[in-house]
C-alpha cells in the first residue's frame, strides 16, 4: 500500500486531491524541523492555520505513519508549523499534475519543496517572504515538473531520510501547491496578518511590563522615603487624614509656589530699575510672605512640633543645615554681608550687630534646648526611683516645652528680617531679600540633584564615568539655574 | 509675717493689701538692674539666664518654686505680661520696667533697643 511506503506521496489513491500530503516534504527536511522544534517563540497561530487547512482531512491518512514519527504527538498536534506552507493544496485541478509528478518527480520535488520551505523557515516572521518564496516555489516546481519524468532515482533517499527523521511531518504538498484558491490565499493573508499583529501586540504588551515594573521599583522607593520621612503615620485613622503636619506640608508647597512668584517679582523690579516706591511694595509683599511662614509654622508648632524641628517638611540639604525647625539667622546674615555692597559706614555697623546679637540669642535658645534635653533624658533614663507612669508623664510635660523653642526661634527669624527690612534701603532690601530667596532655591536644587544622581550600583563602575553622568545630570537641569 | 496661705490670692489687686503679689513683684523688680522671674526647673528661663550672662550681664533671679507663696507671684505675672498661667515665666524687668517674657527679650535684644536700656539700668558698661 501506498501509505505504508514513505517514500510516496502516497496520495494517489485517496480520493480528494486535498489527501495529497506532502510526504517526500517530510523526510526532506530535517534542518527545517529541527529548527521549528526548538523555536517556540515565533509560532504564529496564523501559520498554524495555514497548515490546518492545507493539511485537512490528510492528517487522518497519516495515522498509519505515526510510528514513524517517534515521539511526536497524534498527528493533527504535529501542525506545528513555523514556516507555512507554501504549496498550497488546491480541492481541484491538480490532482492530475500531481499524480504526474507524485510518483516520478517527488523526490525532486521533495528537495525544491525542502528548501522552499527551509527558506519560510527562516522568514517565518515576515510573511511577505513567505509570498515571495511560495511563488519561487511554484516557479521551482515547474521545472522539476519538467524533470520529473527522468528522474526518479532520488525517491528512495528521501524515504531514507524520511525514517531517519521521523517528525518531519511538514505541511506543504508536494504537488499542487501551484493552484492557490483565491478564498483560501485571502485567508490565509489574513491568517499572517492577524499572526504578525498578534506578535506586535505581545511586544507592546511586554514593553508595558517593563515599563510598569521600573515604575514599581520607583513607587516602591518613594514609599519607602516617605515612610522614613513618617508621612505615613497619621494613615491608621481617618481622623488623622488631615493633620498638622499634613497641613502644614499643604500649605508649606503653596508658600513654595508664592515665593517663586515674589522672587520673579522682585527680580524684574531690580532689573527693571522701578521708582523706590514701586519697589517698596514689593519688598514689603516680600516681607509678609515670610511673616505668612512663620505664622503656619507657629499653627503647625501647635499641634506636631516634631515635624517641624526634626525638618521633615524641607528638602535634605536644608534639614541638613536647620537649626531649631529653620534657618539660623547668624548664617544668613553672614552671606548676605558680602553680597550687599556697597554699604554704609552705619549700615555696616548695624548689620553687624545684628549679627551679634542674633548669635547671642541662637545661643541661649540653644542652651535651653540643651537643658531640656538634659532634663528629658534624667526623667526617662532615671533608675527605679520613679515610677515609670510617672516618669512617662513628667516626661511628656517636659515635651511641650518644646513648642516655646520652635517659636522663639521663628520668632528670632521674623525679627531679624524685620530688622533688616529697617536697616537698608529700599533697593538694598530688594537685593538682600532676592539672594536669601535664591539661596534657598539652589539648596533646594542641589537636594533634587542629589536625589537623581546615579546610584551606588553605578559606583562600582570607574569614576569617570560617574563623573560623566553627573556633569550630564547637571546639564539636564540646567534650567534649574537659569532662573538665576 | 508674709506667709500667708493660698487664700490671698483671691483677694482683688486693687485693695493693694501687704501681701500682694504684683506689688511684690514690683518691689522685688526695682531692686535690681536686671530681675528675672523664673522656674528652677524651666528650660526657656535657663536661655534667658543664658542669654544676658552671655551678654556680660549680672541679673538677679528670683526662683518661683522655691519661694512660698511663688504660684501667686506665677499669676500675677502671667497677667502682668499678658502670656498664659502656664508660661508665666521667664519675666525680665529691667531697671524696675517690665520688659516681657521671651519673645519680648529676643524682639528688643534683635532690633538694638536691649542694650541701651542694660547700659541705662547700669547693667552693662561699654
Amino acid at each position: 500500500m501506498a501509505s505504508h511506503r514513505i517514500g510516496e506521496i502516497g496520495l494517489s489513491e485517496t480520493g480528494p486531491s486535498t489527501h495529497h500530503v506532502p510526504y517526500s516534504v517530510y523526510h526532506g527536511i530535517n534542518n527545517p524541523t529541527t529548527f521549528i522544534n526548538q523555536e517556540g517563540s515565533a509560532f504564529d497561530f496564523g501559520e498554524l492555520e495555514e497548515a490546518i487547512v492545507l493539511q485537512g482531512v490528510n492528517i487522518r491518512n497519516d495515522e498509519a505513519k505515526a510510528p514513524l514519527y517517534a515521539g511526536r504527538p497524534a498527528a493533527t498536534l504535529d501542525m506545528f508549523p513555523s514556516w507555512p506552507i507554501k504549496f498550497q493544496h488546491t480541492p481541484r485541478g491538480s490532482s492530475k499534475s500531481r499524480g504526474e509528478s507524485t510518483d516520478s518527480g517527488s523526490g525532486v520535488n521533495t528537495n525544491t519543496l525542502s528548501s522552499s520551505i527551509a527558506e519560510a523557515r527562516r522568514e517565518a516572521d515576515s510573511p511577505v517572504s513567505v509570498k515571495g518564496s511560495s511563488s519561487l516555489d511554484h516557479q521551482k516546481l515547474q521545472k522539476p515538473m519538467e524533470m520529473a519524468a527522468s528522474d526518479t532515482s532520488p525517491l528512495p533517499s528521501p524515504s531514507q531520510s524520511a525514517s531517519k527523521a521521523p517528525q518531519d511531518k511538514r505541511k506543504g504538498g508536494s504537488t499542487s501547491e501551484k493552484q492557490l484558491d483565491a478564498k483560501t490565499l485571502r485567508r490565509l493573508a489574513q491568517n499572517r496578518e492577524a499572526a504578525r499583529k498578534s506578535r506586535l501586540r505581545k511586544k507592546a504588551y511586554v514593553q508595558q511590563l517593563e515599563s510598569s515594573r521600573i515604575k514599581l521599583t520607583q513607587l516602591e522607593q518613594d514609599l519607602q522615603r516617605a515612610r522614613s520621612q513618617g508621612f505615613l503615620l497619621g494613615a491608621c485613622g481617618g481622623a488623622n487624614i488631615s493633620s498638622g503636619a499634613t497641613i502644614f506640608d499643604m500649605e508649606y508647597a503653596r508658600w513654595l509656589e508664592d515665593d517663586h512668584r515674589h522672587m520673579l517679582e522682585l527680580r524684574t523690579g531690580l532689573q527693571a530699575h522701578l521708582p523706590d516706591g514701586d519697589l517698596r511694595v514689593i519688598v514689603d509683599g516680600y516681607l509678609s510672605h515670610y511673616d505668612e511662614i512663620f505664622r503656619l509654622k507657629g499653627m503647625a508648632a501647635k499641634s506636631d512640633v516634631f515635624h517641624l524641628i526634626t525638618g521633615v517638611w524641607a528638602t535634605p540639604a536644608e534639614r541638613c543645615f536647620l537649626w531649631m525647625g529653620g534657618f539660623r539667622p547668624s548664617e544668613l546674615i553672614k552671606i548676605l554681608i558680602t553680597q550687599l555692597d556697597p554699604l554704609t559706614e552705619q549700615q555696616f555697623m548695624g548689620i553687624c550687630s545684628l549679627q551679634h546679637s542674633s548669635q547671642q540669642a541662637e545661643e541661649a535658645l540653644s542652651q535651653g534646648l540643651e537643658q531640656l534635653q538634659q532634663s528629658l533624658v534624667d526623667t526617662i533614663a532615671g533608675g527605679p526611683s520613679i515610677e515609670g507612669m510617672q516618669q512617662m508623664a513628667i516626661a511628656l510635660g517636659k515635651l511641650t516645652n518644646l513648642e516655646g523653642f520652635v517659636r522663639q526661634a521663628d520668632n528670632l527669624r521674623q525679627h531679624t528680617l524685620h530688622h533688616l527690612r529697617r536697616i537698608l534701603t529700599v533697593r538694598q532690601a530688594a537685593r538682600c531679600f532676592l539672594v536669601i530667596g535664591e539661596y534657598y532655591g539652589r539648596l533646594r536644587a542641589l537636594s533634587s540633584l542629589w536625589m537623581s544622581r546615579p546610584r551606588e550600583s553605578m559606583m562600582n563602575d570607574d569614576n569617570s564615568r560617574q563623573t560623566t553622568t553627573d556633569l550630564q545630570i547637571v546639564q539636564a537641569t540646567q534650567n534649574h539655574f537659569s532662573n538665576f | 509675717m508674709h506667709y500667708q496661705t493660698e487664700s490671698w490670692s483671691t483677694y482683688l489687686p486693687a485693695a493693694r493689701p501687704v501681701g500682694d503679689p504684683v506689688e511684690r513683684i514690683e518691689r522685688m523688680a526695682a531692686e535690681s538692674a536686671v530681675v528675672i522671674f523664673s522656674v528652677s526647673t524651666c528650660c526657656m528661663c535657663h536661655a534667658v539666664k543664658s542669654l544676658f550672662c552671655g551678654m556680660g550681664v549680672n541679673p538677679t533671679v528670683h526662683e518661683l518654686d522655691h519661694d512660698p507663696r511663688g504660684k501667686e507671684l506665677e499669676k500675677a505675672l502671667a497677667r502682668l505680661s499678658g502670656a498664659p498661667p502656664s508660661a508665666a515665666v521667664p519675666v525680665v524687668f529691667i531697671g524696675g520696667k517690665l520688659v516681657g517674657a521671651m519673645d519680648r527679650v529676643m524682639a528688643s535684644h534683635i532690633n538694638g533697643t536691649l542694650v541701651p536700656l542694660l547700659k541705662e539700668a547700669g547693667a552693662l558698661w561699654l
